[in-house]
């Protein structure tokens, strides 16, 4: 976009103030993705139907389509700036760039989405597509010529050159059930291999997800291993990729052709771009490797809001664009003539370009290892922003690889890390990092979700600790810690691990769900379920077995436990017991006013109300109960502002605004119950 | 709010403060400023004005104080009154602080004077009041009515401190050879009055060498969450659990002071000024507020969209026009004014735990942000001990909890991870945040500890794979430059070495140590950095000597080659290319593939490419360049608006970097000349900076000396060719 380009610049142009420039290289390693989908009778076929519950039962071409539509959707919120276009070949319908149709410049090739930034128009005939049988069946008809290979390559060719001339990623998708498309020509396969030839030339890499047919297995051997090459080529900073090809997705096991595709997309995402490339990284004094940082972990936020044109055709984005002024004259500032110059004592300090820059050199960019320490003595606190992932790289040093592989075994084994001093670009301002190592991991097919390697994450320096606020402290019995110890076993997360994909972003996905819709014109949608509500009433259950499990009376011997009732005990009773028994022992001049209230408080409730909520609120706020009689009385507009207040902020609701608007919230918050 | 204060700073300029001692290469007077000028500087960098300083000389030539006309407060001078210290305070305070002709003056009465000005202005009101006494004790001194003193010091809750010119300090290490009796005696006068007053007193030597220790900032801790920590659903279950929680910040960055954008302020912009943007001294302060001729820098921004018809293919639209909105891939979205929240998630407030996870199934670089401290509201006993019962659990079992934060209604949810922490006197909850699905991308590296080969089979001996040998030399290295035990603590035992306290922002304390030494030091060069900021920027020397050795050992393992720089080039391999079958493709089309005899515009790239490889000497390396850069200038002639600029631009890149590689950077350079010529001309459509523009960005510029040995152009002309003009 034209406004970030222009950000761009002033950031990127000053090198002495290097400030926010971090991940500019990266973001504008832009990747355009042509997705290529073969229409034919065999692909339009769905598979035999099998006595999985899966009721979508999809011909590989519409599960393709429906890839595709998942995958735009995907890039609109994760890589806004990409583009993509979807070609399907083998259509007995023909449309190319600026064609009508009919026309022939690519006879059965149907460009349907063409290369560019998705707008909303082409998110909605996708989608169209996907959704609408009638529309699809009307496109879909498989031709009963053939399409050569060579047209189709040569097709793609033109369209990246045209559409995205200086992209630093190109890749062409196929997804195709035909593993000899040129059974009994080889002139035309000879041509094919020649036009595929160009197409890496050029830097395009090819990406094909081949699909199985029923009775056959998919043999890339045939001819697709002639037109598929290995590497990246023409971004030297792109990883060396896995040499494991996709498997061929086929319907099969209940797996559907769409999920098999779709993880198979996902698992070929490589990273674009390196965060620094050929970093020296010195274990020792003099002795160096050289290694390639990429972020891995980034928090993926909404892209900014920005202005739009209202009065042309169609609403359009206005670019900012930034000019410098002098304040006295208002003339129009060259950025030669900008002085640096901090303030102090009420004006300013001014400073040479020479000076500031001299100011903020430490050293050349690098990772320089101080020394080793084992894991346990990093502070779980001790961190301010996402590490950055680093793997070898062979390009300054050869043996890089090995040397890297040694220490990071060493650190994994010995649970160690590394102490480094971090510069990491020109004039940036040094850091202390720790190097963590980090394991391969695979899920259960084998894929790796983890890559093996190390992460480097910046240490707080003293000047970024704060103190820990100052607290009372009243430790827990034995007996409570043993209720909440068993609350804890009993509530792990699945596989008793955290595992991020799991957590999607509520915010954000809404977010780009209600521009979908308001873009694509359609209703608002409903709410879709958000993963990080916790699982309520699985929580309540395991609170419910803890009480029914406990003995009557187990291990309590105090007085006050005793007649809190042997039937009913759990944690929240457990605490009040226990606190009250403590503030009995602790009755001295020491108590505050306070506390002293909340015993009143307690030792005036005639025996154990067994409804009573275990909130352990300041007790001037109005209890549940008695805020539901007056909400049941519809005498909420009764009560005082401070008291709806206080009952509002214990629950963590909003209490600012007038009167009637307090009585509102209160009321909506009954009634949702 | 921090607390006010007010601070007084009486410096003794008499003669005998010219003296140099103890072998310093400084007047006392000069060496004690250093002290001094540090300590004001730093109080005027906090810029806030109800930080206060005054500063009274003592045994100067003149007398000017509020007790002028008796005897006993004669030779004392009050320089600067207690205020908020701004730089024209500070130069006028260089100008004053001069040695005098006289020993006459008495440090008793100048303290006196000093309490007498904080009492006046601080009244009755919540001050920290502090007075300084920077001295070389050799005055005559009346310590009488010493006791006075002592009361009102104590009464008015004020700190004495007492800094000697070479005073003896058991505790630092320095005793004073042949000491001076009078000193002697002053010494034991003033370290009396100082124990009297509670106060502190010390010798100036280790408050100079303290200096470049950095002061860390304290700040209040602010609540970032007060609420509830709720494990269930209290409003739909009432077996749900709730503690009531503050939550504060545990780390925050705390970043290097920026600078602001200042240009030469336009009425004195003149020939003879030009030079130097510093002015000399003070002198210049009457030229107007701002001595340094300065003025700030605006940044204005306007709007633009596409209009065909206008020039340049873009128009400049008013704000007033503009509704705001979001980008919904290439499309706008409009949103109105009253619906801008539309997109947002509805939250309310709250802390819920959503499970818990053993310590060891986390992986420590998943923390995504700076870390919080939650504790349990601080009068609630039942939170409190509540919260106890959790801490304890989650530390016995060696488990994490895994939270949901909504920290105000309306803001959007995050999910922590909190640890818990439990000291001798304090428990708490760590927290940092976790990523989302959406945070983690998902790149696949190849295993380091095996090789796959392309027929798949799995290799553990491979040239990237570690060897026996190299894997034991790197452990033992590993081993020795362990830091855990290398420091040492207080009493001198082994203790961990470069602990996160010792270690201060080398960037950020280096620019406060500038700024403060150029208000001070106008005309002098900046002096190199404290120690301590670079302390760790190498391993410590000792632990290098110890393991030298294996450091050998473990080099001779790797055998790591530096490669040529020659060698390195971002140029494929263009013929060794072939696809996953190894099929030769060239064997395939054998002697009859076309060699085009220019450049294809309809495949500039590959055409070029293909020219170049069956060309030879440099006219047909010449001859090759020139033909696809007219098609680069056609391309840029009928672009309409910017939409053909991609291509041109990628033409122009694949045209520098196949020149750089047959080593003729300079057909390159001609070219880009000859288009620039004809870009400022407007030949090639009319109005085409923009697309200067994109080859800037796109560091297409002039081929320099540092990019290829063969180029005549320096790095400062290609620098210079960049500008449109």
């Amino acid at each position: 976009m034209a406004d970030d380009r222009w950000r761009r610049d002033s950031e990127g142009g000053d090198e002495e103030e290097e400030e926010v420039v971090d991940e500019t290289a990266y973001k504008t390693a832009k990747d355009a993705v042509l997705f290529v989908i073969e229409v034919s009778r065999s692909m339009l076929t769905p598979p035999p139907p099998s006595d999985s519950k899966k009721i979508d039962n999809d011909s590989p071409t519409s599960a393709s389509l429906k890839c595709a539509y998942a995958l735009m959707q995907q890039r609109i919120i994760s890589n806004p700036t990409d583009m993509m276009g979807v070609l399907l070949y083998g259509t007995e319908e023909s449309k190319f760039q600026g064609d009508e149709r009919g026309s022939t410049s690519y006879p059965h090739c149907y460009l349907l989405t063409d290369l560019q930034i998705p707008d909303a128009k082409d998110v909605k005939a996708l989608k169209t597509l996907v959704e609408n049988e009638e529309e699809s069946k009307q496109l879909l008809v498989p031709t009963n010529a053939s399409v050569p290979m060579s047209d189709l390559l040569f097709c793609a060719n033109q369209i990246f050159t045209t559409k995205a001339p200086n992209f630093s990623s190109r890749r062409l998708f196929i997804v195709t059930d035909n593993d000899n498309p040129h059974e009994s020509n080889s002139r035309l396969k000879s041509s094919a291999i020649v036009r595929a030839k160009d197409l890496y030339d050029l830097g395009v890499v090819i990406e094909l997800f081949p699909i199985s047919r029923p009775d056959q297995d998919f043999d890339r051997a045939i001819f697709f291993d002639d037109i598929i090459y290995n590497a990246a080529p023409l971004d030297p900073a792109a990883p060396a990729p896995l040499a494991t090809a996709s498997a061929p997705s086929a319907a099969k096991d209940g797996v559907t052709i769409l999920s098999s595709l779709l993880s198979s997309i996902n698992s070929r995402a490589v990273a674009r771009r390196a965060l620094f490339s050929n970093l020296p990284l010195e274990i020792g004094p003099g002795f160096k490797i050289s290694v390639k940082g990429y972020i891995l972990l980034k928090r993926q936020e909404p892209k900014r809001s920005c202005y739009v044109y209202l009065k042309g055709s169609k609403p359009e984005i206005a670019a900012g664009v930034t000019t410098q002024m002098a304040d006295d004259t208002a003339r129009e500032v060259e950025k030669v003539e900008i002085k640096r110059a901090y303030k102090f004592g009420g004006e300013q300090i001014a400073f040479t370009k020479e000076e500031i820059a001299a100011l903020r050199n430490f050293g050349d960019p690098g990772i320089r290892i101080i020394g080793f320490k084992p894991i346990s003595m990093l502070p779980v606190w001790a961190n301010l922003k996402p590490a950055t992932f680093i793997y070898p790289s062979e390009d300054d040093y050869v043996g890089s690889t090995r040397v890297f592989s040694a220490l990071q075994q060493k650190l994994l084994r010995d649970q160690k890390m590394g102490l480094a001093w971090f510069v990491a670009r020109k004039n940036a301002a040094p850091q202390i990092a720790v190097i963590l190592p980090g394991a391969e991991k695979t899920d259960d097919k084998d894929m790796q979700v983890m890559p093996p390697g190390m992460w480097v994450a910046p240490l707080p320096f003293a000047d970024d600790v704060r103190q820990n606020p100052e607290t009372p402290l009243i430790r827990a019995p034995e007996q409570l810690i043993d209720l909440m110890r068993e609350v804890v076993q009993q509530l792990q997360l699945p596989r008793a691990e955290y595992d991020p994909s799991k957590y999607p972003n509520p915010a954000l996905q809404w977010h780009y769900r209600i521009l979908q819709a308001m873009a694509l014109g359609e209703d608002i949608p409903d709410m879709p379920e958000d993963k990080t509500v916790p699982k309520y009433r699985q929580i309540d259950k395991v609170w419910l077995r803890l009480k029914s499990r406990m003995f009557p009376g187990a291990r309590l011997s105090l007085h006050t436990l005793q007649r809190a009732g042997p039937y009913i005990m759990d944690w929240g009773r457990a605490l009040e017991a226990h606190i009250s028994v403590w503030e009995q022992e602790n009755q001295s001049a020491a108590t505050t006013a306070l506390t002293k209230r909340s015993i009143a408080a307690d030792t005036d409730i005639p025996g154990r109300d067994a409804k009573r909520a275990k909130t352990v609120d300041l007790d001037d706020v109005m209890s549940d109960e008695a805020m539901k009689k007056s909400f049941d009385r519809n005498e909420i507009g009764k009560l005082t502002m401070p008291v709806m207040k206080a009952w509002l902020q214990s629950k963590g609701l909003t209490s600012s605004g007038k009167k009637a608007d307090l009585v509102d919230r209160l009321e909506n918050w009954f009634e949702k119950k | 709010m921090a607390d006010k204060e007010a601070t007084i700073y009486i410096v003794d300029v008499g003669s005998s403060m010219g003296k140099k001692c103890n072998g310093r290469q400084e007047s006392n007077l000069d060496w004690a400023m250093n002290y001094v000028w540090e300590k004001i500087t730093s109080t005027m960098a906090l810029d806030r004005k109800t930080v206060t300083c005054g500063v009274i000389g003592l045994r100067t030539d003149a007398t000017v104080n509020e007790m002028e006309m008796e005897e006993s407060f004669q030779h004392i001078s009050v320089f600067q009154e207690i205020n908020q210290i701004l730089l024209p305070d500070l130069k006028a305070l260089r100008r004053k602080i001069k040695l005098s002709r006289t020993d006459e003056g008495d440090a008793i009465s100048a303290i006196v004077i000093a309490i007498s000005m904080i009492t006046k202005y601080c009244k009755k009101l919540k001050y920290k009041r502090k007075i300084v006494l920077v001295t070389d004790a050799l005055g005559s001194m009346d310590a009488d009515d010493s006791s006075e003193i002592t009361k009102k010091i104590a009464s008015d809750n004020m700190e004495l401190v007492v800094i000697g010119i070479d005073f003896d300090d058991a505790e630092y290490g320095f005793k004073e050879e042949d000491k001076d009796p009078v000193k002697a005696h002053n010494e034991a006068v003033l370290r009396n009055l100082v124990n009297d007053c509670d106060g502190v007193s010390g010798t100036m030597q280790q408050a100079i060498d303290e200096m470049g220790v950095p002061r860390l900032k304290s700040t209040r801790p602010v609540a970032s969450y007060k609420g509830q920590l709720t494990l269930g659903n209290p409003v739909e279950y009432n077996s749900a659990m709730c503690i009531d929680v503050e939550r504060y910040p545990r780390t925050m960055i705390r970043a290097p002071p920026s600078a602001s954008q200042y240009i030469q302020r336009s009425d004195l912009i003149s020939p003879s000024s030009s030079a130097t943007l510093l002015s000399g001294d003070g002198d210049a302060a009457m030229a107007g507020s701002d001595p340094n001729g300065l003025t700030s820098v605006r940044n204005t921004r306007s709007y633009q969209v596409k209009d065909d018809e206008a020039p340049g293919g873009k128009r400049d639209v008013d704000r007033e026009e503009l509704a705001k909105g979001y980008a919904y891939g290439s499309t706008a979205v409009p949103i109105a004014e009253s619906e801008w929240n539309v997109t947002k998630l509805e939250t309310q407030a709250g802390l819920e735990i959503i499970g818990f996870i053993p310590w060891n199934r986390y992986e420590r670089y998943m923390h995504m942000s700076v870390s919080c401290v939650t504790i349990p509201q601080k009068t609630n006993n039942k939170a409190i001990m509540g919260f106890s019962s959790l801490v304890h659990a989650l530390f016995e079992l060696e488990s994490y909890a895994v939270a949901r934060l909504v920290a105000k209604a309306e803001r959007d949810p995050l999910l922590i991870l909190l640890a818990p922490s439990i000291e001798s006197d304090y428990e708490c909850l760590l927290d940092v945040q976790l990523p989302f699905a959406e945070d983690l991308r998902l790149y696949r590296f190849p295993p380091l500890d095996r090789v796959l080969t392309v027929s798949g089979k799995v290799t553990t001996q491979h040239r990237t794979i570690p060897t026996e040998a190299l894997n034991s030399a790197m452990s033992d290295y590993v081993d020795r430059m362990d830091l855990s035990t290398f420091g040492k603590d207080e009493e001198g035992k082994p203790a961990e070495y470069m602990k996160i306290q010792d270690t201060y922002s080398a960037v950020l304390h280096r620019i406060d140590q500038a700024v403060r030494w150029r208000a001070v030091h106008p005309n002098e060069p900046i002096p190199p950095p404290f120690d301590i900021l670079v302390k760790y920027s190498n391993p410590p020397e000792e632990l290098v000597k110890k393991a030298k050795r294996r450091l050998e050992k473990l080099a001779a393992a790797a055998d790591v080659k530096k490669v040529p720089p020659k060698v390195n080039s971002r140029k494929r391999a263009r013929a060794e290319a072939t696809p996953i079958s190894g099929l030769d493709i060239d064997a395939l089309l054998g002697p009859a593939r076309k060699v085009p005899k220019t450049v294809d515009p309809e495949d500039p790239i590959l055409s070029f490419q293909k020219l170049l490889d069956s060309t030879e000497g440099s006219d047909g390396i010449r001859e090759s360049a020139e033909s696809l850069a007219n098609i680069v200038e056609k391309h840029v002639s009928d672009s309409f608006g910017g939409n053909l600029y991609g291509r041109a631009i990628e033409e122009l890149r694949v045209m520098r970097e196949e020149m750089i590689e047959v080593e003729e950077p300079g057909v390159y350079n001609t070219i880009l000349r000859k288009l620039k010529e004809k870009l400022l001309k407007g030949e090639l459509g009319g109005e085409r900076k923009d697309f200067w523009y994109e080859v800037r960005k796109n560091r297409l510029g002039l081929v320099d000396k540092k990019s290829s040995e063969r180029s005549d152009v320096s790095e400062e002309r290609a620098r210079e060719f960049n500008a449109f003009r």
